[in-house]
C-alpha cells in the first residue's frame, strides 16, 4: 500500500504548558445564571476559532503571550458567565437543566510554540493542523470542574500570532465568541472596553395579542429537534475542510437585483454544486441558513449568548432547467426570501415553542448548513497591538447542529474588496472533490487558502 | 432582673476603679514617692529660714581638691553609663512585596486544578476543599506562576525565578522609598526557610545589585516563618558592634519547590495556606535617622523549646510512603505553640509590663507555691503593655488560640486576621504585611508599642517589641493601598464551597 501523499510533518506545534487564567477582581460568589431556549438547543456543540495575525516587528519568545495573558485577566472582569462552571440545579420553576455558577474558577490557557512565519503555515496546513492551535477538551466526568472555553496563544517563532478560541455551543454563538476576541483586543491595545457583553434573558414578546401560528421556521426546528439518531447517509466519508477566497461574487453572478448580499449569492452557489456532487439531477439538496436574528429581536450586536437560527429553504418550484447560472439565480432567490421572510413574529413563536415544548437539541441532520457571518467585519480594525495585523479569521462548528455539510461565509481580511468573502466549506471527501472541479464555482474565481489532503487509497 | 443586675454592675465598676487606682499607685510609685520626699524638705528649708541655710552651706567645707574630685567622678560616671548603654537600633522603613493580580488563585481554580491532577484521589481533594474552607483565606492571595500550571512544575529555574521576582521588586521599593544607594549597605541578611540555592540568595540579592565586596552577607536557611524575627535579631547584635551601619533584611519564603505532590493528609496543609510573599526591611544605628526612621527596636526575646521531643518533631519535613517529600504537621501543634508562648511571656513579662502587673503576677505566684496551688494562675494583661499587636498569620487557629490565651479584643488581631485573608500565609514576611496594615489603617502614633510574635518550627517562638518613633501617615503604596478601604471583612466560620 503506497504511503500517504500527505507529507507526515513533523509536529510543527510544540505545546509550552496548560494553565487556568483568572479575573483580576473576584466575582459576586454564588450568583446563577440561566440559559436562554436558543443556548439549550445548541448543547451538544462546540466552536472553534483561530485568528492569525502577522507581524512586522521581532519580539522575545513569550513576550506577547505574557502580556495576552495579563490582558485577558482584566477582559475576564466583565465575564462572569465565561468563568464559571456548569451545574445541574432545579430552582424554583425550572426542571433540571443547565445552569452556570459564577465561582470564578476561569479559562483554560494553553501556550504553545509554531515554527515558521503564519504565511508559510497557511500556505501548507489542513484542517487537521489548524485545529492544533485551538485547544479542546470534551466534558470532564465531573462537569463543575470543565472549564468552557479554552484559549490557546501560539507564538510562531520566525513572526506571527494565532489566537485560539474554544467553547462550548450551549453558552456562545460564533457573533459572540468572536465579540469576545474582540473585547480582548480592544482592552489590550486601548485598555479601553469598547463594547462590554449584555447578559441578559431574551427580552419577552412585545405584542401579546399574537396567536402562535404555524411557520417554516418553527416546522424546521419541530422536525429537527427530534431527530434522535443520526441519519442514515452521513457516511464513513472523511470530512474534509477548504477555504476558499472568494474576491467578488456580486460582479460574477451578475445580480443586479437589491439587497442580495454575497452570503445569499455564495449559499446558492454551493447549494448547486454540492447537489451535482451528491448526484441528484433534478432536485437541489437540502439546505439550512443559520443566521443571526440579534437585531430582529432589537438586541445589540455584544449581547452574550446564542442568537442564531437554523432556517430550512424551501423550493417552491421542482427543478426543471439545465441552464445552471439561471439554476443559481433560482436558488439564491428562494434564498433571499428566506432571509427576508424572517421577522420578529417569526422567531418569538418559535422562542414561545421552545420555552414550552422542547427539550432536545437541535440537529441539521445531513443538510448542507451555511452559516451567516459576513457582518462580522467591523470599520474598527481587530488588533492587539499596534504592529499586528489580523491576516485571517478561521471557524469551526462541531456537532450535530453541523449537518451534512457546512459553509461558513466570513468576511475577508484581506483588501481584495468590501464584497469578498471567505468560505470555509466542509464536504464529504468525494462531494469536496466534484464541487471544487466544478465549472460554475471556478466562474466564480476563488482562490485556494486552505487545502485539504487527500488520501490516496480512498 | 435588674434589681440583681444592678448590684453585679455597680460591683463590677467598682472593681474597675480599684484596679485603676492600683495600677496607677503602683505604676508610678516612685513619682509619688518623690511628692512627699520633696514637700518635706520644702518644708524643711522654709522652717529654717535664710541664716541657717547659709550656716549650712559653709560648713561642708567646699575646697577645691574636693570640688575637682567630685567633678571628674560625676563625668567617669556617666562616660561609663553612655559607653555602655547599646546602641538604639533603628527600623527606618520597610516595603512588603504585592503580587501581581495575575497571580491570583480564588478558590475555585485551587480546588479544580487539584481535582485535575490528584484525579485518582477523590479523598485527599476532599480533605483539602475542607482545610480551605475554615482556612480563614480570602480570594485574592497568590501562588507563584509555576504552580499555577497543570500539572505544577517546580523546577529549580522556576523556583529561581519567583525568587528574583518577590526579592527584587520589595528591594526596588524600598530603595525608592528610602533613597538608599545600594553601595551603602553594609549588612545583608537573607533569610528564606525551604528554598536554599547554591550561591546563596544573598549572593543572588549582592549580585544584581552590585554590592560592596566588604560587606557582611548572611544567609538563614531551614529555620522556619519565625525566621524573620531571628534574622532582626541578627541585625540588631551586628549593628552593635558595627558603628554607623545600615543592614538590610530580606524575609521571604518561596512557595515552588515545596508544592507536595502526595496525598498524606497532614503533609498537605502547607499547600492550601503558604503563599507567595515577601518583605525587606532596612535596619541602621546612625545617629541621623532618629528623624527619620519608623520604629525603634526596644527588645527581642527568643525561646527555643527544641530540647522537648514533642516541639522538635512538631513539624517535621519527610517523605512519606511515596517518596514525596513535604512538611508534616503534627496534631498537638496548637498545644506545642500555647506552651511555646508561656515560655516567651514568662521571659517578655518582666521587660514590658508594668510595675503593678508585675506585682501582681508575682503576689499570685507567691500565693500559689505558698498558700494554695488550687488559686488560678495570674495572667498579666498585655494590652497594657502595648498598643498593637502582629501576630504571625500562620492559621486561623493560631491566631485564634492566641486570642484566647491572651485575651486579645477582635480589634487587636484584626491586623492578624485581615492579612491571613488578603495575602494568606506569607510564613516570615506575615509580620511585616500585619505591620503594614496597621499603618494603612492611620492608628499607627508616635509612641506606640507593638509586639510582634513569630512561631516557627523547632518549635521556637519569638517575639520582637518596637517602639513608635514618629506618627506615620497613611502610605499611599504599599500592599494594602488599593484594598484597605475594603477591610476589615467578616470573615465567616466556613466559606461553603
Amino acid at each position: 500500500m503506497l504511503l500517504k501523499e500527505k507529507t507526515i510533518m513533523e509536529d510543527r506545534v510544540r505545546l509550552i504548558c496548560k494553565r487556568t487564567v483568572v479575573s483580576t477582581k473576584p466575582v459576586e460568589q454564588g450568583r446563577l445564571y440561566r440559559f436562554s431556549v436558543f443556548d439549550h438547543v445548541m448543547e451538544p456543540n462546540h466552536i472553534r476559532l483561530v485568528y492569525y495575525y502577522r507581524t512586522s516587528k521581532t519580539r522575545e519568545p513569550g513576550e506577547i503571550t505574557k502580556k495576552l495573558r495579563e490582558s485577558l485577566a482584566y477582559t475576564l472582569n466583565c465575564y462572569p458567565i465565561v468563568t464559571g462552571r456548569l451545574v445541574k440545579e432545579t430552582d424554583g420553576t425550572e426542571e433540571n437543566r443547565w445552569k452556570v455558577k459564577s465561582n470564578d474558577a476561569g479559562v483554560r490557557m494553553v501556550e504553545a510554540r509554531a515554527t515558521g512565519t503564519v504565511e508559510e503555515w497557511r500556505r501548507s496546513v489542513n484542517r487537521e493542523e489548524e485545529l492544533k492551535l485551538v485547544h479542546w477538551e470534551d466534558m470532564y466526568h465531573l462537569p463543575y470542574y470543565w472549564s468552557t472555553f479554552y484559549v490557546q496563544v501560539t507564538e510562531f517563532e520566525s513572526g506571527g500570532l494565532a489566537i485560539g478560541l474554544s467553547c462550548t455551543h450551549l453558552l456562545a454563538d460564533p457573533v459572540c465568541a468572536m465579540m469576545f476576541i474582540r473585547t480582548w483586543a480592544d482592552l489590550t491595545l486601548t485598555r479601553n472596553m469598547m463594547t462590554p457583553p449584555l447578559f441578559h434573558s431574551l427580552p419577552p414578546r412585545r405584542f401579546t395579542s399574537h396567536k402562535l401560528s404555524n411557520n417554516q421556521l418553527l416546522s424546521h426546528y419541530i422536525r429537527s429537534c427530534s431527530l434522535t439518531a443520526p441519519p442514515s447517509n452521513v457516511t464513513e466519508d472523511r470530512m474534509v475542510t477548504t477555504t476558499l477566497l472568494f474576491p467578488d461574487p456580486m460582479v460574477q453572478a451578475g445580480e443586479n437585483e437589491q439587497g442580495i448580499s454575497p452570503f445569499e449569492i455564495l449559499s446558492g452557489l454551493l447549494c448547486v454544486c454540492v447537489s451535482r456532487a451528491k448526484g441528484k439531477r433534478n432536485e437541489l439538496t437540502d439546505m439550512s441558513l443559520c443566521l443571526d436574528v440579534r437585531k430582529l429581536l432589537r438586541l445589540d450586536q455584544s449581547y452574550f449568548g446564542n442568537c442564531m437560527v437554523y432556517h430550512k429553504v424551501h423550493y417552491s418550484k421542482p427543478v426543471t432547467t439545465k441552464d445552471r447560472l439561471l439554476l443559481l439565480s433560482y436558488v439564491v432567490k428562494e434564498i433571499h426570501n428566506v432571509t427576508k421572510g424572517l421577522d420578529y413574529d417569526t422567531v418569538m413563536d418559535l422562542v414561545e415553542w421552545l420555552s414550552s415544548n422542547n427539550n432536545n437539541p437541535i440537529s441539521n441532520g445531513s443538510d448542507l448548513v451555511c452559516i451567516n457571518l459576513e457582518n462580522m467585519a467591523n470599520s474598527r480594525p481587530m488588533m492587539f497591538e499596534e504592529d499586528l495585523m489580523l491576516s485571517h479569521v478561521s471557524c469551526y462548528v462541531e456537532g450535530p447542529v453541523a449537518g451534512g455539510g457546512q459553509a461558513i461565509v466570513l468576511p475577508s481580511q484581506l483588501s481584495e474588496g468590501p464584497m469578498s468573502r471567505v468560505v470555509m466549506v466542509t464536504l464529504p471527501q468525494r462531494e469536496m472533490v466534484k464541487v471544487l472541479e466544478d465549472e460554475l464555482l471556478q466562474s466564480f474565481s476563488p482562490v485556494l487558502l486552505m487545502e485539504y489532503t487527500k488520501l490516496l487509497n480512498q | 432582673m435588674p434589681r440583681e443586675q444592678m448590684p453585679e454592675f455597680s460591683s463590677s465598676v467598682k472593681l474597675k476603679y480599684v484596679k485603676l487606682g492600683f495600677q496607677y499607685l503602683v505604676d508610678h510609685f516612685l513619682s509619688l514617692l518623690l511628692i512627699p520626699i520633696m514637700a518635706i524638705i520644702a518644708i524643711e528649708l522654709l522652717r529654717m529660714g535664710p541664716e541657717e541655710i547659709l550656716n549650712v552651706w559653709k560648713s561642708l567645707h567646699f575646697d577645691l581638691v574636693y570640688l575637682l574630685c567630685s567633678c571628674f567622678f560625676v563625668i567617669f560616671i556617666s562616660s561609663v553609663y553612655f559607653i555602655s548603654k547599646p546602641r538604639t537600633v533603628y527600623l527606618v522603613d520597610y516595603c512588603c512585596y504585592k503580587p501581581p493580580v495575575s497571580c491570583r488563585v480564588p478558590f475555585a481554580t485551587f480546588m479544580e486544578h487539584s481535582r485535575l491532577i490528584l484525579n485518582d484521589k477523590p479523598k485527599s481533594v476532599e480533605f483539602q476543599m475542607r482545610i480551605l474552607e475554615r482556612s480563614g483565606l480570602g480570594e485574592e492571595t497568590c501562588l507563584p506562576p509555576a504552580i499555577h500550571y497543570i500539572p505544577p512544575t517546580p523546577t529549580m529555574d522556576e523556583a529561581r525565578s519567583e525568587a528574583q521576582m518577590v526579592i527584587f521588586t520589595a528591594m526596588d521599593d524600598l530603595f525608592k522609598k528610602t533613597d538608599l544607594m545600594p553601595k551603602d549597605i553594609d549588612i545583608l541578611i537573607v533569610n528564606c526557610s525551604l528554598f536554599s540555592p547554591t550561591p546563596s540568595l544573598s549572593a543572588m540579592v549582592i549580585n544584581k545589585y552590585k554590592l560592596r565586596s566588604n560587606i557582611k552577607s548572611f544567609n538563614l536557611s531551614g529555620m522556619g516563618c519565625s525566621a524573620g524575627l531571628i534574622s532582626v535579631d541578627l541585625a540588631r547584635d551586628l549593628l552593635q558592634v558595627h558603628p554607623n551601619s545600615n543592614a538590610i533584611i530580606v524575609s521571604t519564603e518561596i512557595i515552588t519547590p515545596n508544592y507536595y505532590k502526595g496525598n498524606e493528609r497532614a503533609m498537605l496543609l502547607p499547600n492550601c495556606l503558604f503563599r507567595m510573599g515577601s518583605a525587606a526591611i532596612l535596619m541602621s544605628n546612625h545617629r541621623s535617622d532618629r528623624w527619620r526612621a519608623k520604629y525603634k527596636l526596644s527588645h527581642l526575646v527568643r525561646t527555643h523549646r527544641g530540647a522537648d521531643d514533642k516541639s522538635y518533631y512538631c513539624v517535621y519535613e519527610q517523605e512519606d510512603k511515596d517518596g514525596n517529600i513535604g512538611i508534616n504537621l503534627s496534631k498537638d501543634l496548637m498545644a506545642i505553640a500555647g506552651e511555646a508562648l508561656k515560655a516567651n511571656i514568662t521571659t517578655i513579662g518582666p521587660l514590658v509590663l508594668p510595675a503593678s502587673e508585675q506585682l501582681l503576677f508575682l503576689l499570685s505566684l507567691i500565693g500559689r507555691k505558698i498558700f494554695n496551688p488550687k488559686w488560678k494562675p495570674y495572667i498579666p494583661d498585655f494590652k497594657l503593655a502595648f498598643e498593637h499587636f502582629c501576630i504571625h498569620a500562620g492559621g486561623r487557629a493560631v491566631i485564634d488560640e492566641l486570642q484566647k490565651n491572651l485575651q486579645l479584643s477582635g480589634e487587636h488581631v484584626e491586623a492578624s486576621r485581615m492579612t491571613l485573608h488578603r495575602f494568606g500565609n506569607t510564613s516570615s514576611s506575615s509580620l511585616w504585611y500585619e505591620l503594614s496594615y496597621i499603618e494603612s489603617k492611620g492608628r499607627m502614633r508616635r509612641g506606640d508599642r507593638v509586639w510582634q510574635i513569630a512561631f516557627g518550627s523547632g518549635f521556637k517562638c519569638n517575639s520582637a517589641v518596637w517602639k513608635c518613633n514618629r506618627t506615620i501617615k497613611t502610605p499611599k503604596d504599599g500592599p494594602w493601598s488599593d484594598c484597605i478601604d475594603r477591610y476589615p471583612v467578616f470573615i465567616p466560620e466556613v466559606v461553603k464551597l
